[in-house]
């Protein structure tokens, strides 16, 4: 019963008459398991970063007002703003590359191709500027690695389309996920179910016959994606029972690590693939660097804050962060002190199948992107490669696993064998 | 995409909009006559919706950064009728000139559009795009006409709606009053659909239009898209400026109470006033909409109206009750609004006194209210570009982040220039439209942006206050919001815009955007699909303006539509272009958590009432404010509060409704909890009448007894009571929880807990749950 209610949801979405896979049956088969990792976090600082004040530091050209290029920081591999002296909260650089530096990896200049927030921000999600269509990585993995997952994709914000492949889900406080936990029982009082165990059972085999009943006859393929996409909500939501226990007794005050427990009790309860955390406010055409100096430590706090809770739920092995932003800002200050938006910028990464204490890419001395070799994965200005999101997220595919995946291949990325990162993850 | 896939293409645009079908018929050999039109065809579905319209037309157009270039387009879509189709005709001449032109044995165009010859947008079609090869294509068409000149037109591709199963009247009834005004049809309303089909719903739809409910949907529906409930903090300290209201805006503060009790009494009923009157003017904007459809006045008023709304709380607030007292017919009733011409602004400095030549704000529509300042804000920074964006978003449908295309080298190219936004190509695509419209709103700046000149006067470093290439006049600054609500107002995008919004209030999303990646396999097929529905809303757009903008019209025609009424498909596709052409196709609408509380209201007399607050933001509602669009699939959080709300619902209702007479029974007004299954043939019927019954009622489908359906739902009900009467030690009443209210106790045969199952299990079905 399970196994075919799975086939349907597997199918759920797709609105394409593709043929469900044998090894994603067999995948399948195993899913009243709690989903066990790969857990996926995209990291969004929204408004456009300075990369400058973190990853990719200059001190040349007035680039950066707060320091020199003498005082730029090393941490293994790693190159880094120094900003203790002018962080307002958070965690700042130091701190956070003494102790994620060993496993961080950075790619320095990532050419955004565009300097709008909206297009930036679709672009740097889905690895697609020319669609409206695509799904974000987060969701896209969702889909592929646990769609049967009551909270498969859960975001928080930013540009969190699913190209109708999963359901996004908002959950905007820990408490009310204790609330709908037991659906099936009077107040969420398990001693009190609405129903004797035998009418329930009758009520799920009924829905589950008239929904294999729908599936026989010929439907609208939004009517298809719709009926399969609700039955199997619906049947899913039975898994969340699992995250009361792991949803702790006070929530942080930080807008970051709230979205962090959210996302951390659904991983520990197997009901969640992917998460995409953001928080907002980096636009900073007016005083860059009061404005970065605030939000890049409590950026860095929120990333911090994840994988050390992780670590205290025993799932950090099964991480994989991504730390990005939609644009970059200026070399230059404007007349207000601020920075205004960037096509060039950088992305950092953490966590499983990533090799840390790497730098890759780079932005020269006024900031430009310098082309990469894709092989060596060298700078070269003459022959190399201007790196965009298509190709991290061609590659972040290959390291979730999903590159040929059904669903991923209904999302083409296009980008020709020869442009392929050879070795990005080390 | 190859060429003969391309050749195939069934493509109804005009500037990716209005279109007429060639039908296979019409292929006739080459003639002049049919040459041309075939040639503007191909143009238009080929080179404008691939290329024209997506990379050229942002620069090439008068007022545009390349406005000085030889190639200088027109917008379609800027147009309608025959000006349309010139438009169109001038593209594809401008278009045709610069590829006859050669420099060195290559086509111009073809060497511009690569970067070369000093192009100024640089290479915005890389060589080894699908662009360029439809370019291509066509400097072959330019050079040889006689001999490439095809029809873009599969000849044998059907109708787009063929074999799509549209629903039948009485369906698509309750669709509409569940919709429109939160009940089911009245047996007057079933009566004349049973009688006259579809041609009852005009008349129907009429009478529905004029129902306080519709105006509830009215405004929750626009508030969707303008989200001005969503302004943070008290409203009467956030609307209404210290500057300009300091004296009235916290009027409920002394307001005269001593009629309610004592001094704890008083206190409460000073909450409450307060917590009505910020509700009220949060609400002005939306009660403007509100007024102008319920007097069938022209929809442009949302942006040219001379007047706001005010209420007798929020009248207080702007200091203007007693000039308006007389006009409400309850001065007490917080949520009674009349339309009002506020005086000019006068600040508690001369210099903060609002200029006006008539000595009245210059209100036009929404644009200048005061709700729509603070929703959409302005800084120093942003320089009123976010209300400008809004504003193309809201009024004209355009996304003016979207302009902007790709370039080998955005940061290179910004960095040439003191003032990217003037200078750099790839900034001045998006600011050359935006930045005039922020000027416009120049003067609604201190304050929080509600009104108040800025310091020092507008930015140099900006284009100049004005809109799409016209200059805002000095003389018109004081009421430069008035001067652009007019030439929105004129603008046919508007009405396109506002039929799309009607569309997105209607299905829960927006209409389809043209598709973008032209090396998707499937990009015919959803080119196809938008243009379909582009056609639609231009056709109803052109009558909406024709008919002097009646918005209640729009929903009339929409509801008749295809677009609306499409239900299924005769036959399954496996194709997948035809899937893909009818991927958007089928309302499929998950309802809100607004509508579910009205629908539950509609089919059980009473709502569930738990769909607020946090759980209907994890059941995919909107606060306004960060959470701005509504979920529409479900996720599993929301398949819980599902199986919540089915519960529930049904543990409330069944046994109250039982326990009713049976004349006076929602849910079971054809049975008793006596009727067992199998005892009787006649007791059998009388379940299937029953379960017949509540098919209808919960779900609207329409089952004869003896159909798969009912089956279905009988034997449901039968193997339960099977089930319980082999437990050992049930209870014989009905669960605590589920007998409350009145409702029958006891329950000796299992009965009322079986029917409780089914209404359960209807409840979590597609039918109801989505619209």
């Amino acid at each position: 019963m399970r196994r075919d209610f799975l086939k349907l949801c597997g199918l759920a979405g797709l609105g394409l008459a593709v043929p469900f896979r044998a090894s994603e049956s067999r995948a399948a088969e195993k899913k009243d398991e709690p989903y066990a990792g790969p857990y996926y976090v995209v990291f969004n600082a929204s408004g456009g970063w300075d990369t400058t004040y973190l990853m990719d530091p200059k001190g040349v050209n007035n680039i950066n007002r707060l320091f020199k290029e003498g005082d730029i920081l090393t941490k293994g591999a790693h190159k880094y703003a120094p900003i203790k002296k002018h962080a307002q909260g958070g965690m700042c650089n130091e701190d956070f590359y003494t102790e994620f530096g060993d496993e961080l990896f950075t790619f320095n200049g990532l050419d955004y191709s565009v300097n709008n927030h909206s297009p930036g921000a679709r672009y740097m999600a889905t690895g697609k500027l020319d669609s409206m269509a695509y799904p974000t990585f987060a969701a896209l993995v969702a889909a592929c690695r646990g769609p049967d997952c009551p909270l498969a994709f859960l975001t928080f914000g930013n540009y969190s389309a699913t190209g109708n492949l999963v359901a996004m889900s908002r959950v905007p406080y820990l408490p009310s996920l204790k609330k709908i936990a037991l659906a099936d029982a009077i107040e969420g009082n398990e001693r009190s179910p609405y129903h004797d165990k035998f009418a329930l059972d009758r009520i799920e085999e009924a829905l589950r016959e008239q929904n294999a009943t729908a599936g026989t006859s010929p439907r609208l393929p939004r009517v298809e994606r719709g009926e399969n996409m609700l039955y199997a909500a619906q049947v899913n939501s039975k898994a969340l029972q699992r995250v009361s226990q792991y949803i702790p007794a006070n929530s942080p005050k930080d807008r970051l690590a709230q979205q962090a427990e959210i996302a951390l009790a659904s991983f520990r309860a197997g009901v969640c693939v992917s998460a995409n955390l953001t928080i907002g406010q980096f636009d900073s055409h007016a005083n860059n660097d009061p404005d970065q100096m605030k939000l890049l430590p409590e950026f860095l706090a929120g990333i911090a804050h994840l994988v050390r809770r992780a670590g205290e739920l025993k799932i950090r092995d099964q991480l994989v962060v991504v730390i990005q932003s939609e644009m970059g800002r200026t070399p230059t200050y404007n007349a207000g002190n601020g920075k205004d938006h960037w096509s060039i910028g950088s992305a950092m990464f953490l966590g499983r199948g990533i090799k840390g204490n790497r730098v890759i890419g780079a932005t020269d001395e006024k900031q430009f992107a310098v082309p990469l070799d894709m092989k060596t994965l060298k700078v070269d200005k003459e022959k190399g490669v201007r790196v965009r999101p298509e190709h991290v997220h061609e590659s972040l595919r290959e390291l979730a696993g999903i590159s040929d995946h059904v669903l991923s291949k209904k999302f083409p990325l296009g980008v020709p064998e020869k442009e392929r990162l050879r070795g990005f993850w080390g | 995409m190859s060429p003969s896939t391309r050749s195939l293409i069934l493509l109804l645009v005009a500037g990716m909009s209005s279109a007429v079908a060639l039908r296979a018929e019409e292929k006739k050999p080459y003639t002049g006559a049919a040459c041309a039109a075939d040639a503007i065809a191909h143009f238009r579905d080929e080179v404008w919706t691939k290329v024209g319209v997506r990379k050229c037309l942002t620069c090439h157009k008068s007022g545009g950064e390349a406005e000085e270039s030889k190639l200088v387009l027109k917008d379609p879509s800027k147009s309608e009728g025959a000006a349309r189709d010139e438009a169109m005709r001038h593209n594809r001449d401008a278009f045709a000139r610069m590829a006859a032109t050669k420099e060195k044995d290559q086509s111009r165009l073809l060497l511009k559009v690569t970067g070369k010859l000093d192009h100024g947008g640089k290479d915005v079609v890389p060589a080894d795009s699908a662009e360029y090869r439809v370019l291509a294509d066509f400097v072959r068409r330019v050079h040889n006409p006689k001999g490439t000149t095809e029809l873009v037109i599969d000849p044998k591709a059907p109708p787009f709606f063929d074999g799509v199963v549209m629903m039948d009247d009485r369906r698509l009834l309750r669709r509409v009053t569940l919709s429109l005004a939160g009940r089911l049809p009245t047996d007057s309303e079933l009566a004349a659909v049973a009688k006259s089909g579809t041609k009852a719903m005009p008349a129907i739809l009429d009478a529905i239009m004029k129902e306080a409910e519709f105006y509830d949907r009215l405004r929750e529906g626009f508030n969707d898209i303008f989200l001005t409930l969503g302004i943070d903090g008290n409203a009467d300290a956030t609307v209404l400026s210290y500057e300009h209201f300091s004296t009235t805006r916290l009027w409920y503060q002394k307001h005269d109470l001593s009629s309610a009790g004592d001094a704890a009494a008083q206190t409460k009923a000073r909450y409450k006033l307060a917590d009505d009157y910020r509700k009220a003017l949060l609400a002005e904007p939306m009660r403007l909409i509100e007024y102008i459809v319920r007097n069938d006045r022209p929809f442009t008023e949302i942006v040219t109206a001379d007047y706001i709304m005010v209420s007798p709380y929020t009248a207080r607030g702007h200091g203007i009750y007693d000039q308006v007292k007389a006009q409400f017919k309850n001065p007490d009733d917080p949520f009674e609004f009349v339309p009002v011409r506020l005086k000019a602004l006068v600040g508690r400095t001369k210099d903060d006194n609002q200029d006006s030549a008539t000595g009245f704000y210059p209100h036009a529509g929404l644009l200048s209210t005061f709700q729509y300042m603070r929703r959409y804000p302005t800084t120093e920074t942003n320089r009123n570009r976010l209300r400008a964006r809004m504003y193309y978003q809201h009024f004209l449908g355009v996304d003016v982040l979207e302009l902007s295309a790709r370039v080998s080298d955005a940061a290179a190219a910004t960095a040439k220039h003191p003032i990217p936004t003037m200078q750099a190509a790839e900034c001045v695509v998006c600011h050359k439209t935006l930045d005039p419209v922020a000027g416009a709103f120049q003067d609604y700046w201190k304050f929080e942006g509600v009104y108040g000149k800025r310091k020092g006067g507008w930015f140099k470093d900006m284009f100049a206050a004005g809109f799409e290439g016209e200059d805002l006049p000095a003389a018109e600054r004081w009421r430069a919001l008035q001067w652009l609500g007019e030439r929105t107002a004129k603008d046919p995008r508007f009405a396109v815009a506002m039929v799309e919004h009607v569309y997105s209030i209607l299905s829960g999303r927006k209409a389809l955007l043209p598709p973008k990646d032209i090396d998707d396999p499937l990009y015919s097929a959803r080119v196809r699909a938008y243009l379909e529905q582009r056609r639609a809303v231009e056709g109803i757009a052109t009558r909406f303006a024709k008919s002097g903008f009646d918005l209640k019209a729009v929903f009339k025609e929409w509801v008749a539509s295809d677009f609306y009424r499409a239900d299924g498909v005769a036959t399954a596709t496996k194709d997948p272009k035809r899937r893909a052409e009818l991927d958007d196709i089928g309302l499929v609408r998950l309802l809100s958590p607004e509508q579910m509380e009205r629908k539950v209201g509609a089919v059980f007399g009473e709502r569930w009432g738990k769909l607020t607050d946090q759980l209907a933001t994890l059941y995919g509602g909107i606060d306004s404010k960060e959470t701005t669009e509504r979920a529409t699939d479900p996720s599993g959080a929301m398949g819980s509060i599902q199986r919540i709300l089915s519960n529930d619902v049904a543990c409330k209702h069944v046994a109250r409704d039982f326990a009713r007479p049976a004349k006076e029974r929602r849910l079971f007004p054809g049975i008793e909890p006596t009727v067992l299954p199998g005892a009787s043939p006649g007791s059998d019927k009388q379940i299937r009448l029953a379960i017949v019954y509540l098919h209808e009622r919960v779900l609207g489908r329409y089952d004869a007894p003896d159909s798969a359906e009912v089956d279905r739902t009988f034997n449901l009900f039968a193997v339960i009571l099977k089930d319980a009467k082999e437990q050992k030690g049930i209870d014989k009443r009905e669960a605590y929880a589920c007998r409350q209210g009145g409702a029958v106790t006891d329950d000796p045969q299992y009965t009322i807990r079986a029917w409780r199952a089914v209404v359960t299990y209807l409840l979590r079905r597609s039918e109801f749950l989505y619209e």
